[in-house]
């Protein structure tokens, strides 16, 4: 089983603490402008902050490490999740077609995903983020290729 | 060809009243301001407003434009933006004929034209007469069979009636259909005046006529909405006529709004039969086609999903008549293990007590004499439903099916070809690993998984599901194998083109008619949204990468592919056609 790059760690942990950051932002707000504010504003923000962030950086470690994909003889295959472990397997005659994306987050980490689409109304559901730009247009390339492949050796 | 010149006078009325009416109340109520010209000045501009739609309809009607051509059927419209569309006759899916009353008298009909790919209608006209909608649908069905070898058109298979709806059995539909969302919004609706009648009352007969009318209401509510579903029912299934050529499913029905539709036998995806326990005592059930991404034929909603269904019969018609259509056999369902039984006591347990500390809640802080102790009653049916809940799981896999069962209420078998599946995702939550089970669901190109409806093992041993999902895999890859060695092959694949495969979704050929510039169509609203509609016959088989490969002879044409997906119509011209 594949492993994602590493660096996918440094994204997910930013956006984790980014969110944790928006959470104890509110909190610091709401307790300011609430009358009967129980705690120190910036003691409520931070602890709010402090807890998310706690919370869902662990959970980013967690699911970089229940990560994971493995190109079969016919078929991809992913696993991932913390709290519902899912496990896909995508045939390569049903793939449409692969997409190779980079937002503007993964491009300041130097990442990229591979998006597999189906005709299933869950295709979307399949990408595989934290490849090296490299390894995704490489990753893409093979799943192609498997795929006309698919379609090919029993098109006898 | 030009839509019926009819159309011109009631699309105008339909268009035009709603923007009179209200142009008519804004006018006449703000005509005191302008003074003695007013109400003049209002009724010209009157004038002008019903012109202008009227107008627009003749230009409409004048600047629409169809074509039935060999392979395309080929739609140009537009008043102000052009549009011109072909849509390959291969890749339609379901040609739906509606009719409403008034629709009727005038001899007109909405003829829609679906391709998967989405809810989308891909094409429509509004409208023509009814025997040109007839005639299309007709033709079509005839082109798509194409001709032999001598050129001679394939003759009109025999059509073999496979079901009809018996006058008994229409009844039934209505008495056994309850739509439990109109209790639930008349109950809301009419809930506002009920705290008002006792208030008016002296305190003691008013507790008690209060209990009283609440009972009255609910029970008065339950019939009228049983009554009402019924009515929609009957209206929507009267008539209700199935019947099959050699590779079309036809239905036909509906009272005032008149539905005619077809489903091409290669497109079913999956085949649903449900029933409920009423239905289940008495021995009917219900059966559901669903093609890939098929909405039914319907723009008002009353039409829900794939009903081009058999709405009731017995359970042995019903599991012949999807036999026929998929020979499935008889399947032995291998239910989850026995001790996921616990597990549903203990979800229903835990459910059950919420519900009693609520109680207890609204007894503490609103009204203490309740008797929130009351939902104990309930307890001894815990271990029953939870059998229950197991006993109507299970799945089977057959000779080239997988049928799985789930629910109790709302049973629903399914019935998908391994030829069918799309990808297979086995998901276990936190509490399904301590119960050490697994859910294998098997995701198709289907209508109704888009509303997460899918076929699903639930609740199976690990290794079980990790098993069924290999052998899935497999099955699929022999029936896919087994699906093209039966058929001719015309061409090898083609070399892929590195240049034009890179990126994403294949951007088809465009081809320019009447000389207007065309973009190469967009695939999909979006591009990410596209679990693309391209299904050939057979979804997801041609795969393409901006290079045709010729997988059969005349499917998966990478342009044929932009057809489910041309519907983002904004542009000046959005034109997919048939490469060939």
């Amino acid at each position: 089983v594949n492993r994602l790059h590493p660096r996918i760690r440094l994204l997910w942990i930013a956006r984790a603490v980014l969110f944790s950051a928006v959470l104890g932002a509110i909190a610091f707000g709401a307790s300011r402008v609430l009358p009967f504010a129980p705690v120190d504003p910036t003691l409520a923000g931070g602890i709010v902050f402090g807890a998310f962030a706690v919370l869902s950086v662990t959970l980013a470690v967690l699911r970089y490490r229940l990560w994971g994909y493995e190109i079969r003889d016919d078929s991809i295959y992913l696993e991932r999740g913390v709290f519902t472990r899912v496990r896909t397997v995508v045939p390569f005659v049903r793939i449409q077609h692969v997409d190779s994306s980079r937002g503007p987050l993964e491009r300041l980490v130097g990442l990229a995903s591979t998006v597999v689409y189906t005709a299933g109304s869950r295709g979307a559901d399949v990408s595989i983020p934290g490849l090296t730009p490299d390894g995704s247009e490489d990753l893409q390339e093979r799943l192609k290729g498997l795929a006309i492949r698919a379609e090919g050796e029993d098109a006898v | 060809m030009k839509l019926a010149p009819l159309s011109i006078p009631y699309r105008a009325v339909q268009r035009g009243i709603s923007l009179v009416v209200t142009l008519a109340f804004v006018l006449f109520s703000t005509s005191s301001f302008l003074g003695p010209l007013g109400p003049l000045a209002s009724v010209g501009v009157l004038g002008l407003a019903v012109l202008a739609v009227v107008g627009y309809e003749v230009a409409y009607y004048r600047r629409f434009d169809y074509e039935l051509t060999n392979d395309t059927f080929d739609v140009r419209s537009g008043v102000f933006s052009r549009r011109n569309r072909e849509i390959p006759l291969r890749r339609i899916q379901n040609v739906d004929i509606s009719r409403n009353v008034a629709q009727r008298v005038l001899g007109i009909a909405a003829v829609d034209f679906e391709t998967a790919g989405g809810g989308q209608t891909e094409g429509s006209l509004r409208f023509v007469t009814f025997e040109e909608a007839k005639r299309l649908q007709a033709e079509i069905a005839r082109l798509k069979r194409g001709t032999t070898e001598d050129g001679e058109p394939v003759p009109e298979p025999d059509e073999e009636e496979l079901f009809a709806l018996a006058d008994r059995e229409l009844a039934l539909v209505g008495l056994l259909s309850f739509d439990l969302r109109v209790p639930g919004l008349l109950l809301f609706v009419l809930s506002g005046s009920v705290p008002f009648v006792p208030a008016m009352l002296p305190d003691d007969t008013a507790t008690l006529l209060g209990i009283a009318g609440i009972a009255v209401l609910v029970v008065g509510v339950l019939l009228f909405s049983w009554l009402a579903s019924a009515v929609v029912a009957v209206l929507n299934y009267y008539g209700f006529r199935l019947t099959r050529t050699d590779d079309e499913l036809q239905y036909e029905r509906g009272l005032f709004q008149r539905y005619d539709g077809s489903i091409p036998l290669d497109k079913i995806q999956t085949l649903t039969v449900t029933d409920n326990p009423l239905k289940r005592y008495f021995g009917y059930a219900t059966l559901q086609i669903e093609t890939a991404g098929y909405s039914g034929g319907s723009q008002d909603g009353t039409a829900r999903g794939s009903e081009a269904a058999v709405p009731l019969a017995s359970r042995e018609r019903v599991v012949e008549l999807a036999n026929e259509i998929e020979a499935f056999g008889e399947p032995a369902f291998h239910r989850p293990p026995k001790r996921i039984r616990r597990r549903y006591v203990v979800r229903y347990l835990i459910a059950l007590g919420l519900l009693t500390g609520v109680s207890y809640a609204v007894s503490v802080f609103l009204l203490p004499d309740l008797p929130w102790y009351a939902t104990a009653v309930a307890l001894p049916a815990i271990p029953i439903a939870g059998h229950l809940k197991w006993k109507h799981r299970g799945y089977w896999l057959g000779d080239d099916h997988v049928v799985t069962r789930n629910g109790v209420w709302n049973r629903e078998i399914k019935i998908v070809p391994y030829y069918r599946v799309q990808t297979l995702i086995d998901s276990r939550t936190i509490f399904q690993r301590r119960w050490r089970v697994a859910t294998v669901t098997v995701d198709t190109a289907g209508s109704l998984s888009i509303l997460g409806r899918d076929a699903a093992a639930v609740d199976i041993e690990r290794a079980d599901a990790d098993d069924l999902r290999d052998e899935l895999t497999d099955r699929l890859r022999i029936a896919v194998a087994r699906r093209r060695s039966r058929r001719p092959r015309s061409m090898a694949a083609e070399p892929a083109d590195p240049e034009s495969g890179t990126t994403g979704p294949e951007q088809p050929a465009a081809v320019t008619t009447d000389g207007e510039s065309v973009s190469a169509s967009e695939s999909g609203p979006t591009g990410e949204s596209a679990p693309s509609g391209d299904e050939s016959d057979e979804v997801g088989n041609g795969f393409v990468f901006g290079t045709a490969i010729e997988s059969d002879d005349e499917e998966s044409k990478p342009d044929d592919r932009a057809a489910g997906n041309g519907e983002s119509a904004s542009d000046d011209t959005d034109t997919t056609r048939d490469g060939a």
